[in-house]
C-alpha cells in the first residue's frame, strides 16, 4: 500500500523498532539466563547475570524431578492437568461464545441488548469477588476438587470475552444477507452453519488464543478448587518457590517458568499472524 | 477425599462442638487427609518425613500441599469447610486457631494430651493458644524464634568488635562501629511485611517484654500509648537507617551474599535463616547466632509456633488417623526428627539438644527459650500472626511497614497511627 | 444495527406450533447467555449481600448496615488504592494505547522481518502476570537491574529507583503492565491500519500529503472504533490487575502501591474479613459503573441519532 524507498527515515524506523524489540526481549532473556544458573550462584552474585556454569540440569529437574511435598515428578503431571482444563474450557467457551455472539448481533431477539450488556459487563468482574460464590456453586453441584468443576468455571467466565469478541466481529456481516436467508426460509441453525460459521475462523482464532492464554496462566481458581495431583501447572510453579527455610530456587524456577510458558508462547508464535488477521476483518466496535 | 453429604453451610457463632472422642476406631486402618502450605524446601521435606512415619505405623497418608503461603492454604481450608468436607487435619497457628474453631467442629484432644503428658512440657503461653475454650483442639509441632541476632564474622572483624551485643545500646554501638569500620550497611534485613514486623517486635520486646505483652498481645489502649512504644519506633528508625535502601520490599535472602562477605553486618531474623544460609552455600563458621537484644538481663524470646488442628470427621478410619497423628506430633522422637530437618526447635521443653544432628544455633535458641520462659519473657510474635488474628495483625503491620519505608513519619506519629489502626480493626 | 423485518402475523395455532418448534433454538440462544448473565448478576448480588453482614472467616447472615463500608473507606489502604487506581488507570491506558499505536504504525511500514517483530511484541501476552511481575521486580530494582547496569557502564549518577520510591512506585507497575499488554493494542491497531481503504490513501498521496498528514488526517481518524475497543480492554486490565502488582511490589513499598483489587483480596482472604472485602468489591463495581454508564448512555444516544437520522 505505501511503498517507500531506502531513505534515512526508513533507517530511522528500523532503528527504533529494533531498540523497542530489544527492550521487549530483555525480560525473556533474563529468565532464560537464570534458568541456566544454579541457586547458589544466584544467591552469591545477583538476580541478573550471565551463567558461570551452565546448569542445564535445571531443566531436567524442572521437568521431571522437583518435589512438591511427597510427589517428586516435576512439572510433567501438572502440565497435563493444565491441558485437561484449558483445552476443553477453551473449546466450550469459544463455541458457546460464537453462537451467543451470533444470536445477539445477527439473529436478534427481544432484550438482546440488555442481556448482552450484562454478559459484556462480566469482563470487569474481579476474580476475587467470584471465588467464594463459586465455592458454594461447586459444592451444590458436587464438583468440589474436580477438574470438571474448573472447566465449568472457566467456560462460563470465558463466555463474557468470547461473546464480546464474536459479537463485535459478526456485526460486520451485512444484515441483508441474514434477511435474505430468512426470507428463503432458513432458520437459526441453518444461517449459523451456512453463513456465519464459514466467516468465523479469524475471530475464532482470536478467541481461542485469548482463552487459552488466560486459562493456562490462571492461578487463583486453579489452586483453590483442586487438590494435590490435580493441580494445574501455575500451582506447581508457586509451590516451587514458597519455602521459609530455603533460598528461593530461582534457577530451577526460571527453567520451570519457561517450560510452563512454552504452550502459550508457541500459541502466539504460530497464531500471531492469524491473531492480527482475525482482528482485521470488520469493525471491531 | 470422602465427602459428607450434608449441604448446610457452616455459619455463625456456634460454640465449640468439640465432643469427647472415643477411640472406637479399633479395626479401622488409620487414614489422614492433611492440608498444609509446606510444599517445598525443608518444610516440604519435614512433613513428608512425618508422613512416612505415619505410614510406617500402618496409616494411609494423604497430604495435599497448597502452593503459596498461608493465605492460599487458608483459602483452601475455607473452601473445603464451606463445601462440608474439611480435612481431617490441617496446619494452623496462633489466634487463628480460636477463630477457625468457631466456624467448624473440631476434635477434643484432652484425653490424648493427658495420656501423653504433653501439657506439662509445653510453654504455658503457647498451650493457651491451642486450647481455646479450655479444651485442646490443636497441637503445636515446632517453635521458631523470630528475633535471633545473626552477625557476620567478617563484619565483626572490620568493626574490631569486642563481643556479641546483648542490649539494644550495645547493638547500636556495634552498628556504629561497623559503619566506621567500612561496613556499608550494618543491617542486612529485608523489606517484606513480616520482616518489618519483626524489626518492631524485636525492638519493643527487647526494650520491655511487659510493655509488649500489654500493648501488642492484649491491645490495652493505655499500653499502646506507653513511652516504650515510642522508644521502640525510634530503635526501628535506627535499624531502617542502617539498611540498604535498595532492599525495598524484597526478601532478606538477596542480602545474604553481602552479609557473609562483610559488606553488611547484622540481621535480626528468625531461626530459620540459619537453614537458608546453609542452603545458600554459606558456611557455619562465617556467621554467629545469638539471642536478640534484650534490655532486661534475660533473653527475650518471640515465639512462632506451627501447629496442626483436627477437624471433626465421622469416618472411623479418619478418626483413627487423627489419633495416630496426634500421638506422633506429641512424640519427642518425631519432634526431634522434624526440627532437625527444618532447623526449628521442638515444642517439648524436655528434649535434649546435646546430641548430634542439632546445630549450635538451635541449642542456643532452645536455651534462650528456657531462660525466657523462666523469666516470663517469652512472648508471641506479632509479625507471624501469633499475637493477634490476621485482620488485626495486618492492620498493625500496615503501620509498621509504612513507618519503616517512610522516614518522614516520626515515632510519635507512628504511635498514634498504631493506636488508630488497632481501633479501626477491632 | 437495524432490526429484522417483521413477519406476517400467523393464526394462534400456527403460532404455538412455530413457537414449540423454536424451542431448541431458544435453548441454544438463552442457555449460554443466561448462564453467563446469571452468574454475573447473582455473584454481584451475593457480594452486595455479604457486604452488609458481619462475615469474617466465612460468609454468615446478619445485618450491620453500612459499617463495613465506612470502615473500609476509612482505611489508608483504600484511600491509597483509589488514588493509585486513578493514576495507574489513566497512565496505563494512555501509555498502552499510544505504545500500541506506535508499534502498529511502525509495523505497518512494510519492513522486513515483520512476522518476527510482531511475535516479539505479542509474546508478553503469553506470559503469566506472576512471571512478568517477578522479572520486572528484578529489572527495576536499583541494586541489581537497570540502574546497576547503566551505572556500571560508566554513568555513575544515573538513578532509576522508582521501585523503592513511595511516590513513583506506581509507575513501575505501569511500565510492566504496558510491556505486557501493549502487544494486544498493537494487534488491534495493526488490524485497523490494514483495513483502511486503499483508495482513500492513494487519493491523499496524489494530493501530495506527506506521511504526517497522511496519518493524522486520513488514517488515524478511521481508527476511532478500534481505539474504543482497545481502551475498554485495557481498562478491564487496569481495574482487575492483581497478580502483576502482587508479584512486582506486593503492594509496597509500605502500602504505597495498593490497588482496589489487591485490597479486596487482602481483606477478604488474607485478613479473614470477608464482609469488609466484599464492601471494597462493591465500591469497585460502583466506580466501574460510574465510568461505564456515561459511555453506555453516550453510545445509546449515538445509536438513536443514527437510526433517526
Amino acid at each position: 500500500m505505501r511503498e517507500m524507498t531506502f531513505t534515512p527515515s526508513r533507517i530511522f524506523i528500523y532503528l527504533i523498532v529494533t531498540l523497542i524489540a530489544a527492550a521487549y526481549l530483555v525480560p525473556l532473556l533474563v529468565v532464560a539466563l537464570n534458568s541456566l544458573r544454579t541457586a547458589e550462584e544466584i544467591a552469591q552474585t545477583s538476580m541478573i547475570g550471565w551463567p558461570r556454569h551452565w546448569a542445564w540440569g535445571n531443566y531436567v529437574v524442572a521437568w521431571g524431578d522437583f518435589c512438591i511435598a511427597q510427589t517428586c515428578a516435576g512439572l510433567r503431571p501438572y502440565m497435563l492437568n493444565s491441558a485437561l482444563v484449558t483445552i476443553p474450557a477453551t473449546i466450550v467457551s469459544t463455541m458457546l461464545g460464537s453462537i451467543a455472539g451470533y444470536a445477539v448481533s445477527l439473529w436478534r431477539f427481544r432484550g438482546d441488548r440488555w442481556i448482552y450488556g450484562v454478559v459484556a459487563l462480566g469482563i470487569f468482574l474481579p476474580q476475587q469477588m467470584r471465588l467464594l460464590p463459586w465455592t458454594v456453586v461447586l459444592r451444590d453441584l458436587g464438583l468440589t476438587n474436580t477438574l470438571t468443576g474448573l472447566v465449568m468455571i472457566h467456560s462460563i467466565q470465558g463466555l463474557s470475552f468470547t461473546t464480546m469478541f464474536c459479537r463485535n466481529y459478526y456485526l460486520a456481516i451485512p444484515q441483508e444477507l441474514i434477511r435474505a436467508a430468512r426470507i428463503d426460509g432458513a432458520g437459526f441453525y441453518r444461517i449459523f452453519w451456512r453463513i456465519v460459521l464459514p466467516l468465523s475462523p479469524p475471530i475464532l482464532i482470536v478467541t481461542v488464543i485469548w482463552q487459552f492464554t488466560h486459562i493456562w496462566n490462571e492461578f487463583l481458581y486453579g489452586v483453590t478448587f483442586t487438590t494435590g495431583q490435580q493441580q494445574p501447572v501455575t500451582a506447581a510453579l508457586i509451590a516451587l518457590s514458597a519455602s521459609v527455610a530455603d533460598i528461593p530456587q530461582h534457577g530451577v524456577q526460571s527453567a520451570a517458568v519457561l517450560i510452563a510458558a512454552l504452550p502459550t508462547l508457541l500459541v502466539y508464535l504460530f497464531g500471531g499472524k492469524y491473531f492480527v488477521r482475525g482482528l482485521t476483518a470488520g469493525a471491531v466496535k | 477425599m470422602k465427602k459428607i453429604s450434608r449441604r448446610a453451610m457452616l455459619a455463625g457463632t456456634a460454640g465449640l462442638f468439640a465432643m469427647p472422642r472415643l477411640s472406637r476406631a479399633q479395626g479401622a486402618k488409620p487414614r489422614l487427609t492433611v492440608i498444609s502450605q509446606w510444599s517445598a524446601g525443608s518444610d516440604g521435606a519435614a512433613i513428608t518425613a512425618l508422613g512416612k512415619k505415619f505410614e510406617e505405623k500402618g496409616g494411609t497418608w494423604q497430604h495435599s500441599p497448597v502452593p503459596g503461603f498461608t493465605t492460599e492454604m487458608m483459602n483452601k481450608l475455607r473452601a473445603q469447610i464451606m463445601a462440608g468436607d474439611p480435612p481431617a487435619c490441617s496446619q494452623l497457628k496462633g489466634p487463628e486457631i480460636a477463630a477457625w474453631s468457631k466456624i467448624a467442629a473440631t476434635v477434643n484432644l484432652d484425653a490424648l494430651v493427658a495420656a501423653a503428658g504433653y501439657e506439662k512440657v509445653v510453654a504455658p503461653d503457647l498451650a493457651r493458644l491451642h486450647k481455646p475454650g479450655g479444651k485442646w483442639i490443636s497441637l503445636p509441632l515446632q517453635i521458631y524464634s523470630t528475633n535471633m541476632l545473626f552477625l557476620s564474622k567478617r563484619a565483626m572483624d572490620k568493626a574490631k568488635a569486642d563481643g556479641i551485643p546483648v542490649t539494644w545500646a550495645e547493638f547500636n554501638a556495634l552498628a556504629e562501629k561497623m559503619k566506621a569500620g567500612g561496613v556499608a550497611y550494618p543491617i542486612a534485613n529485608g523489606g517484606t511485611r513480616p520482616d518489618d514486623g519483626q524489626k518492631f517486635e524485636a525492638a519493643l520486646a527487647g526494650i520491655s517484654p511487659a510493655a509488649y505483652r500489654t500493648a501488642i498481645m492484649n491491645l490495652d489502649d493505655k499500653a499502646l500509648q506507653a513511652p516504650e512504644l515510642k522508644a521502640a519506633f525510634a530503635q526501628v528508625r535506627k535499624i531502617a537507617d542502617w539498611m540498604d535502601p535498595n532492599t525495598a520490599a524484597q526478601h532478606y535472602s538477596i542480602n545474604l551474599q553481602r552479609f557473609i562477605a562483610g559488606d553488611m553486618g547484622m540481621m535480626i531474623q528468625g531461626g530459620w535463616a540459619q537453614g537458608v544460609l546453609l542452603n545458600g552455600g554459606f558456611k557455619l563458621d562465617e556467621f554467629i547466632i545469638a539471642p536478640g537484644p534484650s534490655d532486661n538481663r534475660h533473653p527475650v524470646f518471640l515465639l512462632n509456633a506451627d501447629a496442626f488442628i483436627f477437624w471433626q470427621r465421622k469416618e472411623p478410619d479418619l478418626q483413627a488417623g487423627q489419633t495416630l497423628m496426634a500421638q506422633l506430633v506429641m512424640d519427642p522422637a518425631i519432634q526431634t526428627m522434624y526440627s532437625q530437618i527444618t532447623g526449628s526447635i521442638p515444642v517439648r521443653t524436655d528434649v535434649d539438644l546435646a546430641g548430634a544432628g542439632w546445630s549450635d544455633g538451635q541449642r542456643r535458641t532452645a536455651a534462650a527459650l528456657k531462660e525466657a520462659v523462666a523469666a516470663n519473657q517469652a512472648v508471641l510474635s506479632l509479625a507471624h500472626n501469633m499475637a493477634q488474628e490476621n485482620g488485626m495483625t495486618a492492620a498493625m503491620i500496615d503501620v509498621l511497614t509504612e513507618y519503616v519505608k517512610n522516614k518522614a513519619i516520626t515515632p510519635e506519629q507512628a504511635v498514634a497511627r498504631l493506636g488508630n489502626a488497632v481501633e479501626g480493626a477491632r | 444495527m437495524s432490526e429484522a423485518a417483521p413477519a406476517p402475523a400467523p393464526t394462534d395455532r400456527r403460532r404455538l406450533a412455530a413457537d414449540l418448534g423454536r424451542l431448541p433454538e431458544l435453548l441454544t440462544i438463552w442457555v449460554p447467555l443466561l448462564l453467563s448473565a446469571g452468574h454475573i448478576t447473582s455473584f454481584a448480588l451475593w457480594t452486595i449481600w455479604v457486604s452488609f453482614t458481619p462475615s469474617t472467616l466465612v460468609p454468615v447472615s446478619g445485618w450491620v448496615g453500612l459499617r463495613n463500608y465506612t470502615a473500609m473507606m476509612a482505611t489508608r489502604n483504600w484511600q491509597i488504592a483509589l488514588d493509585n487506581l486513578l493514576v495507574f488507570g489513566s497512565g496505563f491506558v494512555l501509555l498502552s494505547v499510544l505504545t500500541g499505536l506506535l508499534l502498529a504504525i511502525l509495523l505497518d511500514q512494510r519492513i522486513r522481518g515483520e512476522n518476527l517483530l510482531r511475535s516479539i511484541f505479542l509474546y508478553p501476552l503469553a506470559v503469566s502476570f506472576v512471571v512478568t511481575g517477578t522479572v520486572w521486580s528484578w529489572l527495576l530494582n536499583p541494586g541489581i537491574g537497570i540502574q546497576k547496569l547503566i551505572t556500571g557502564l560508566g554513568w555513575a549518577s544515573f538513578r532509576f529507583d522508582w521501585l523503592i520510591d513511595r511516590d513513583m512506585a506506581i509507575w513501575t507497575i505501569v511500565i510492566a503492565a504496558v510491556w505486557q499488554s501493549s502487544g494486544f493494542a498493537m494487534a488491534l491497531f495493526l488490524a485497523g491500519l490494514r483495513s483502511v481503504d486503499g483508495d482513500l490513501v492513494k487519493a491523499a498521496q496524489i494530493d501530495g500529503a506527506g506521511p504526517v498528514r497522511l496519518y493524522g488526517r486520513v488514517i488515524l481518524p478511521t481508527l476511532w472504533p478500534i481505539t474504543v475497543t482497545v481502551v475498554v480492554i485495557q481498562l478491564q486490565f487496569a481495574i482487575t490487575t492483581f497478580d502483576l502488582v502482587r508479584a512486582l511490589t506486593g503492594g509496597g513499598p509500605g502500602i504505597a502501591t495498593q490497588l482496589p483489587a489487591l485490597v479486596v483480596y487482602d481483606f477478604m482472604f488474607q485478613r479473614g474479613l470477608i464482609a469488609r472485602g466484599a464492601a471494597a468489591a462493591v465500591l469497585m463495581l460502583l466506580i466501574l459503573l460510574a465510568v461505564l454508564l456515561p459511555y453506555a448512555a453516550w453510545r445509546y444516544l449515538q445509536n438513536r441519532q443514527s437510526v433517526h437520522a
